[in-house]
């Protein structure tokens, strides 16, 4: 009688070679395409040419240029020189350069589709599994030995079952969703596992909130997160490439698949929730913390730069304005989102609400450049992580949230629960799924 | 116990340093705020727990410390430039109760071996001095007066440190 098996199970047991040395949890497993940006590849070039490093074939590589993009000092302009013209002299593929974030242009490239492995130099990376992939981050060096032997060596990590059930009441985003994960997680509960996510919402939660989550499950320390391909994920590869695969339910778990926990989210009774500063599993429905004076609101990053963040935000800010003093910062996260966003008009409408909006990169988050903090700022954030330090100075204080309470704490220069602007002031509010 | 300083080729399982104490889920920005991700070794080593306001610890004298950390050490960025700054600040191992998965593996991967701790590290005291026995999985502390049991690394982990780092263990492993 065939063992049941989890979606990582499936994915990872055809693909594994075997333990990397006898006796070892670490297994040697193939994957299917490597992910790369300027700032973490460059570290390993110097490496990569003095050992005479071999690297894989053009087809399983996604090279971005992301974080130095543009670069804001002669320094990170040397960096992001060094990885460009590394790229041209091996004649490594440099078409997704300064396009957007390494994992956002994944989900973004034909190649990943469920199933698939994908390992990228970023810890975010996690991201990709919104499609029902195995996907995850790596250091530089550690993404220098896939390069050169087309496998990552990988603990075969037993699975948490994420099960989301009710319907997502409107306005309640994909950030809201993952800041619940991480309240009911902790910054270490998904530690040495994968989590498997099931929606059962009836498609409330739409593509661009899933990869909200799966983006962050990093943050609980999950080695991967996936969502379990459905008739959700079905639909954006039919956007993405004019058909998905018939088979998607091949990678649905079995019944009895061995799960070490399971969980149980309830979406329907969520409020917009925010992280205080210091850590993203310390979070609070947004009205404990309404009232607190913000000097900077970030609309951007790899978890919350995507055309349903932007349109959240627009459909706040059209026809007003940013409180005066406040910054405002709209980062797409790749090419494909500022075009959709322009297309939209969010674009057009958070600029004339006065919003700074800035070429697609990572941004302000990571402390790169275009919004970082000064000594005793306090920004709210569609970004990943809040620890001190995280977009500037180390005593700038960071709260994550979701795009609508980003732009509603924009609006009013203070920190806001969007649903009470809302009911007093937008009586149009309908933030689009 | 007695511990040579440095140790030589034949005694690499016995690391010695003074006891960096550190907290739960201290992550890698704390360790090393991205401002400081630099190719330039200075400014690299600038940022040696820049994070936690310990700017002023001896990171360049020669001092080899064993970081003796709470929970999920070192999670968050994937940023290999907070290892290697740990390196260079003379950091040989690590010791908590767990870590992030990818600092772990990074750690591996550059030569810093990072051990599980089984007992209780409370006891470790700032600054004191440290015998980390890798052969016997063990952490000596107080002179060898108090011993705290470490998991015996992965076999590939074990490896990987044997032969310096990954990219060496794949050298001695092609040829």
């Amino acid at each position: 009688m065939p063992v049941a098996s989890t979606l990582v199970e499936k994915i990872l047991a055809p693909r594994s070679r075997g333990p990397v040395v006898p006796g070892s949890r670490y297994h040697a497993v193939e994957v299917d395409l490597v992910l790369a940006h300027d700032a973490t590849f460059t570290l390993g070039i110097e490496r990569i040419e003095r050992l005479g490093l071999p690297i894989l074939t053009p087809e399983k590589l996604l090279f971005a240029a992301d974080h130095f993009a543009p670069p804001s000092s002669p320094e990170r302009a040397a960096i992001l020189g060094r990885y460009v013209t590394f790229l041209g002299e091996r004649a490594l593929p440099r078409d997704q350069l300064f396009r957007g974030i390494s994992h956002q242009l994944a989900v973004e490239d034909p190649r990943v589709r469920p199933g698939r492995v994908v390992v990228g130099a970023d810890s975010h990376t996690t991201m990709v599994g919104a499609l029902g992939c195995f996907a995850t981050g790596f250091g530089t060096t550690d993404i220098l030995g896939v390069l050169a032997t087309g496998t990552a060596f990988l603990e075969i990590p037993p699975s948490i079952e994420l099960i989301l059930r009710g319907v997502l009441p409107t306005g309640i985003e994909g950030k809201d969703l993952a800041l619940a994960m991480l309240a009911a997680l902790g910054e270490d509960g998904a530690l040495g596992h994968a989590l498997e996510l099931h929606d059962h919402t009836g498609g409330s939660i739409d593509f661009d909130a899933r990869c909200a989550i799966t983006n962050q499950a990093v943050e609980a320390g999950a080695t991967s997160a996936a969502f379990v391909p459905d008739a959700v994920t079905a639909g954006i590869l039919h956007l993405r490439d004019g058909g998905a695969p018939p088979d998607l339910d091949r990678w649905a778990p079995d019944a009895g698949a061995n799960y070490a926990r399971s969980l149980v989210i309830d979406v329907a009774s969520l409020p917009p929730l925010v992280a205080r500063p210091g850590s993203p599993a310390d979070v609070v429905p947004v009205d404990a913390v309404a009232g607190e004076p913000i000097h900077q609101a970030f609309v951007g990053s790899c978890a919350g730069g995507r055309l349903t963040e932007l349109e959240a935000a627009a459909s706040i800010l059209r026809g007003r304005r940013v409180a005066p003093g406040v910054r405002l910062v709209v980062t797409p996260a790749s090419e494909q989102v500022w075009r959709a966003a322009s297309r939209s008009g969010a674009l057009g409408t958070l600029s004339e609400a006065g919003a700074l909006v800035t070429n697609p990169s990572c941004g302000a988050c990571g402390g790169i450049d275009k919004g970082l903090l000064a000594a005793g700022e306090l920004c709210i954030s569609t970004s990943n992580r809040n620890g001190p330090g995280r977009m500037g100075h180390r005593d700038g204080r960071i709260m994550l949230a979701s795009a609508a309470t980003v732009a509603a704490s924009a609006l009013t220069g203070r920190v806001t629960d969007p649903r009470t602007l809302a009911r007093s002031q937008l009586a149009s509010w309908d933030v689009p799924r | 116990m007695t511990c040579p300083s440095p140790p030589s080729p034949s005694e690499q399982r016995l690391l010695c340093g003074r006891a960096l104490v550190l907290g739960d889920h201290v992550n890698a920005d704390l360790l090393h705020p991205p401002a400081f991700f630099s190719l330039d070794v200075t400014r690299l080593r600038a940022g040696f727990l820049a994070g936690l306001g310990r700017e002023t610890d001896a990171s360049s004298d020669g001092t080899t410390w064993i970081v003796v950390a709470g929970r999920n050490f070192g999670c968050g960025s994937s940023r290999e430039t907070t290892v290697d700054a740990l390196r260079r600040g003379g950091v040989v191992a690590v010791v908590a109760p767990s870590f992030g998965r990818i600092f772990r593996r990074t750690a591996a991967a550059l030569g810093v071996p990072c051990f599980v701790s089984q007992g209780s590290l409370a006891e470790v005291l700032p600054d004191e001095e440290l015998v980390l026995d890798a052969a016997l999985a063990c952490l000596v502390a107080g002179g060898g007066a108090r011993r705290i049991a470490l998991e015996a690394p992965d076999p590939f982990l074990e490896a990987v440190h044997a032969a310096g780092g990954l990219l060496e263990w794949l050298g001695h492993r092609r040829s």
